[in-house]
């Protein structure tokens, strides 16, 4: 069981279309203490999404510094943090982007497969993570097989598979009826409350973002609001 | 190398349409290159085997070969004056044989004799045997008047060659020759022949000149300084070791290798596309699949590797299929083939045969066919970026 804290400080980061410069953040700061549970919503283009690829790794910002546990991700290269996605980072995605040839087992089983580990080793870690979001009895099924909400799980299961420091979803439950996104949020807060793992939430969804202890507003690449709240018992 | 071979091999089969085309597309440039290969080496084995350095084959001086050069009795006999030349122990003469070559035309077995070809017809003597020495005959070697043998390779590929049946020869063909035997030649140019008695053929052409002698070096002998006393003014003719004499009258097979290579070349370079336009579809098909790889920690030259790894794979089915594919067709349609010889005016008859150098060699082509085909697309899946990737609807 491990987590990690983040902390940015003013972390700017602007996009450009037709050498138009687009702000998307503007001086963001930030501190997430380990095994918080932060939602963050805004409007589109607010920069939520941005703010999630930064705290992944996956992108670099414009100025400032983003730290996530002892990595220094703004000074590491693109090299350094591929690595270190791989070992710290769990990614759930609002289309699950499950490979569609492999089964749900061989799914979970793909981001082990950068570590050196015994196939014994590797089908215990699977075992268990698809015992946690219970699916072991789908480890077979191919994603055309599986309901959406079972494709989500599936995706959880890989994004912790490797035991990281910080779960980050982006829209998890954006694409899964009322009753499966419960599930899905119910899966989590269970993640954060009973494993002790960081997450960041972006979402729309009001009552994703009530099962958070903290919400952060964002809008127009600045944080609008910070709200520590009690967070919403599972369904 | 981190993903799994069966996420590959299961990837490629996802878009099966494409996959198969691609697989069909390889699989034809294989056969084809299979086939050019297995062919290449029957025709280079079957010189190679006529490569005796040690013996000459002597002709008329501005002649380009047996078949248009003509050696007066007088001028053979010249011959006899090389101090260099082989003695045969039981005889105590001279190992040089007198030798003439006409052709006739055969029907081809292998469409059931609507093709004819020119097939060789050697005026051998006794000597002969001993001369080429790769000939085995376990005959007569002193051939009746009326009696041919006949090389194996032509009997294989040649109708009327039994033994027992008769072949008409000489002017107009009407001296009929009784075939009494097979020899071989270790599958060499001169099993595509016929061998009949010299004087009887020489009779039977109205011939009163040879079209070569055949001769065998002595021990110690250096073939250059013999071959200057041929071509010198006491005997005037002209001739060459047997390896540089096949390897002359090869030219012409070298060019048409050289087009059918090119024709290859082609076609790999057609494989090549097809193989880029698949991957590049297989690519753009999996955008977010790759986006969702680099996020879980993959590299870049890893989906690089992926893609490659993708890309022979694929090429190595159609490489299978291919060398499964010419294998077939030798086996079902025919491995025979004769090549006629643009300055002999004859035949030469031998066996194409896939055998596992051609294999090897087919399936390195497709494994570079494949590695050349995938590496734009996968240097394109490498420098993806993520964030876009994870943005696209």
């Amino acid at each position: 069981m491990s987590a990690a804290d983040i902390e940015l400080r003013e972390v700017r980061k602007s996009y450009y279309k037709d050498r138009l410069e687009i702000p998307v953040l503007q001086g963001l700061d930030l501190e997430i203490e380990a095994g918080e549970y932060v939602a963050l919503m805004g409007p589109s283009g607010s920069g939520k999404s941005t703010l999630l690829h930064l705290l992944a790794g996956l992108d670099r910002p414009d100025g400032g510094s983003v730290r996530v546990g002892e990595a220094h991700l703004e000074s590491m290269s693109e090299r350094e943090r591929t690595r270190w996605r791989s070992r710290h980072i769990g990614f759930v995605f609002q289309m699950y982007y499950l490979v569609p040839v492999l089964t749900a087992q061989q799914n979970v089983e793909l981001p082990l497969l950068l570590f050196r580990m015994s196939s014994a080793e590797r089908r215990e870690r699977v075992g268990t993570a698809l015992d946690v979001v219970g699916l072991t009895d789908r480890a077979d099924h191919r994603p055309n097989q599986l309901s959406g909400g079972e494709e989500q799980r599936v995706a959880i299961a890989r994004a912790i598979v490797t035991d990281p420091d910080v779960i980050l979803a982006d829209e998890p439950t954006g694409d899964l009826d009322a009753k499966t996104s419960s599930e899905i949020l119910d899966l989590l807060q269970l993640l954060n409350s009973e494993f002790g793992k960081t997450i960041v939430i972006v979402t729309h969804d009001q009552r994703a973002a009530d099962r958070a202890r903290r919400l952060l507003h964002l809008d127009k690449g600045v944080f609008e609001r910070d709200e520590a709240r009690q967070a919403s018992s599972a369904s | 190398m981190a993903l799994p071979l069966r996420y590959h091999w299961l990837s490629l089969f996802a878009r099966k349409t494409t996959t198969l085309l691609t697989i069909l597309v390889i699989a034809a440039v294989v056969g084809v290159f299979g086939w050019m290969m297995g062919f290449h080496a029957a025709l280079r084995d079957s010189l190679s085997v006529a490569g005796d350095s040690r013996k000459l084959i002597v002709i008329k001086r501005g002649s380009t070969a047996e078949s248009n050069s003509a050696v007066s009795p007088e001028e053979f006999n010249r011959l006899h004056q090389l101090s260099d030349v082989q003695v045969d122990p039981e005889t105590g003469e001279r190992l040089i044989s007198p030798e003439m070559l006409v052709q006739v035309s055969l029907p081809r077995l292998r469409d059931g004799g609507a093709t004819f070809a020119n097939v060789a017809v050697r005026g051998v003597t006794k000597s002969a045997f001993k001369v080429h020495q790769n000939v085995s005959f376990a005959g007569n070697r002193t051939l009746g008047s009326r009696e041919v043998i006949v090389g194996r390779a032509a009997a294989e590929q040649f109708g009327g060659l039994e033994i027992g049946e008769t072949i008409n020869l000489g002017h107009g063909g009407i001296r009929p020759y009784e075939i009494t035997g097979y020899f071989s030649a270790d599958g060499g140019p001169m099993e595509s022949e016929i061998w009949g008695d010299l004087h009887s053929l020489m009779n039977s052409y109205n011939r009163s000149r040879y079209s070569s002698a055949s001769l065998r070096l002595g021990d110690g002998a250096d073939a250059k300084s013999v071959l200057e006393r041929i071509e010198g003014p006491a005997i005037q003719l002209t001739g060459a070791t047997e390896t540089d004499y096949w390897d002359g009258q090869a030219k012409w097979i070298r060019i048409y290798i050289g087009i059918a290579g090119g024709l290859v070349a082609v076609m790999s370079l057609a494989a090549v596309f097809s193989i880029a336009n698949t991957m590049y579809s297989m690519v753009a098909g999996r955008t977010r699949e790759v986006a969702m790889l680099r996020t879980i920690g993959y590299s870049g030259g890893q989906v690089l590797w992926g893609f490659v790894i993708e890309s022979v794979l694929l090429s190595l089915i159609g490489g299978v299929l291919g060398c499964l594919a010419c294998g077939a067709w030798l086996s079902l349609v025919g491995n025979t083939k004769d090549m006629f010889g643009a300055t002999t005016f004859t035949t030469l008859a031998f066996k194409i045969s896939m055998n596992w150098r051609i294999v090897l060699a087919s399936l390195i082509l497709v494994s570079v066919v494949g590695v050349c085909g995938a590496l734009l697309p996968a240097v394109r899946a490498a420098r993806l970026e993520i964030v876009a990737a994870l943005r696209e609807p």
